[in-house]
């Protein structure tokens, strides 16, 4: 049963919030303990649903009434807690709701539980968790992808109707590729970030993870929207998503050959396939250049570094949680060492303000060849995902991010929809787009579903 | 919620994978041509602004000016000075 679907059995009464809750634990309990995805179960979830069932009796239903929805335990959800799958904040209660989740209560959604994660959503395999590796349903034995491990996982084996991930550098669409899952990254400044734990807060986004295309911009609707508390959104009231099925005829469509120097060529087998497919549908493909996409990661991984340093020096044991430095697992204490070395005076103009003209560089390049056409597409992660335990050196491990960070150092979006499988190993093809260009890379998200589906 | 399993970090291990890292990365970029830094994505609303818009990077770049001029205590560099608290010494 599709998203929409399901809304309309639950507005129906041919499904109860109640029940379908019911069904999520129920899968939880059958699949948590081989899957690792979730680190905390919302024990109030039953009570929440009873009263979203009052309110659909009362022909009040809102958007997302009576779906259950995961969340990435670095968002505050009142009364559970936070931990960004660290030793760290293990013993934080969030004393508050994030703004994303008070407008999913606010729409009837029933937050089911925290998700797990990369330890302070630093890592894209789900390994640095420091409750233990979440395993990836559609590829059992292989890496899920991260940083939002779990919530791609747990929409992946149906434990949940939808699920929130938050994306510094791919954490949303790197999963949601292995996973064989719908994921987006929404325009920097679209979408609320108050309450979430931040890694890099220049680069962060909170985005809707969903098994189709429909639940992401059903959840993207409720959350985007500028938020009065912050200072850093862009100033859209709210989204609306009409024209989905719109196909893409007439649409430009580009291509970048520096995508596939990077990439595992049985991944662009895939994606090329898909590429014709557009073409058959009438899009127009073009050829853009992005030369400078390769250095985008030593840029990010400078940025995120000393942003990532300066946001856990509140982790200092005086106030809540453990002191960071004690606690942390290897890939943080890293991060924190170099940002902390980048971010001396002496060193500063060197690296980090160096970083941050690269950073200028590619948001020239990426905002030139968006100029040329609606949307590009081309590989998610450029090799396919490794097996659990497998010990990558930093470097090896970084290069799964090269084709995600550059939507996230030029502030735009991007989604990312299955395309394939290899040795069957899901793939994903990612759709970049404009600065609040969500609504057309969601209708080539949608094309590219459709296909699928009619293929079988 | 699983136990994790006792990491047996080495930090002097971990200190010299990251400043190989930063040998690569900068060496990576230091041939870039040089342009202005982008601290954000996008040139967003400033709500403190009554017509909404994004302030002008000149207005910015007054703005730290003025800033750095009212702080309570900056070295000559015009970087903050903070206090260290008294019940640390």
């Amino acid at each position: 049963m599709g998203t929409l679907e399901k809304i309309e059995a639950i507005r129906n009464g041919e499904l109860s919030a109640t029940e379908n809750v019911e069904l999520a634990l129920e899968r939880i309990r059958k699949l948590n303990g081989k899957l690792n995805a979730f680190l905390e179960i919302n024990s109030k979830a039953m009570e929440e649903a009873g009263e979203v069932d009052r309110m659909l009796k009362a022909g009040e239903a809102g958007k997302l009434a009576g779906l259950t929805i995961a969340v990435k335990s670095n968002i505050n959800v009142k009364g559970l807690r936070a931990t960004c799958a660290s030793k760290t904040l293990e013993d934080y209660v969030c004393p508050y709701d994030a703004e994303v989740i008070t407008r999913i209560r606010r729409e009837g959604g029933i937050i089911i539980g925290m998700t797990n994660m990369d330890e302070f959503a630093c890592g894209s395999s789900g390994e640095t968790s420091a409750f233990g590796p979440t395993d990836n349903p559609a590829a059992p034995g292989y890496i899920p992808g991260g940083s939002s491990s779990g919530s791609a996982a747990a929409v992946a084996s149906a434990m949940c109707d939808l699920a929130l991930g938050t994306d510094t550098g791919g954490s949303i669409r790197n999963p949601a590729s292995h996973c064989g899952v719908i994921g987006v990254k929404p325009t920097y400044g679209l979408v609320p970030r108050q309450g979430l734990i931040d890694l890099g807060m220049s680069l962060d986004q909170i985005g809707p993870i969903s098994p189709d295309v429909p639940g992401s911009v059903l959840l993207l609707e409720v959350i985007a929207g500028k938020n009065q508390a912050e200072g850093m959104m862009m100033d859209v009231e709210r989204v609306s998503y009409g024209e989905l099925n719109g196909g893409v005829k007439g649409m430009r469509i580009g291509v970048s050959p520096q995508f596939s120097n990077l990439t595992d060529p049985r991944i662009t087998g895939v994606i090329e396939k898909k590429v014709e497919f557009l073409k058959d549908l009438g899009a127009e493909i073009v050829e853009i250049r992005l030369p400078h996409i390769e250095q985008a990661l030593s840029a990010y991984y400078l940025i995120v570094s000393v942003e990532f340093f300066s946001a856990t020096r509140k982790y200092d044991g005086r106030k809540y949680g453990k002191r960071i430095e004690s606690v942390c697992g290897e890939e943080v204490l890293r991060r924190i060492m170099l940002g902390s070395y980048i971010s001396r005076r002496e060193y500063r103009g060197r690296y980090y303000q160096r970083a941050l003209q690269v950073r200028t560089l590619i948001r020239k390049e990426l905002s030139l060849a968006l100029k040329q056409v609606d949307a590009i597409v081309g590989p998610t992660v450029p090799k396919l995902p490794h097996k659990l335990g497998t010990r990558l050196t930093p470097l090896e491990m970084y290069a799964y991010d090269y084709l995600t960070i550059p939507a996230n150092l030029a502030g735009t979006c991007a989604g990312v929809v299955k395309a394939g499988e290899v040795n069957g190993i899901p793939v994903g093809i990612q759709v970049q787009g404009k600065p609040l260009g969500e609504e057309k890379i969601l209708r080539v998200m949608r094309a590219l579903e459709v296909e699928s589906s009619k293929s079988g | 919620m699983s136990d994790s399993k006792d990491q047996d970090l080495n930090p002097k291990e971990i200190e010299r994978s990251a400043e190989e890292i930063l040998r690569v990365f900068t060496r990576v970029i230091e041939s870039l041509p040089v342009e202005e830094e982008t601290y954000y994505g996008q040139e967003l609303v400033n709500p403190l602004r009554p017509d909404g818009e994004p302030s002008p990077p000149s207005v910015r770049r007054e703005f730290r000016k003025c800033f750095i001029s009212i702080m309570p205590a900056s070295d000559d560099d015009g970087k903050l000075r903070v206090e260290v608290a008294r019940w640390a010494r």
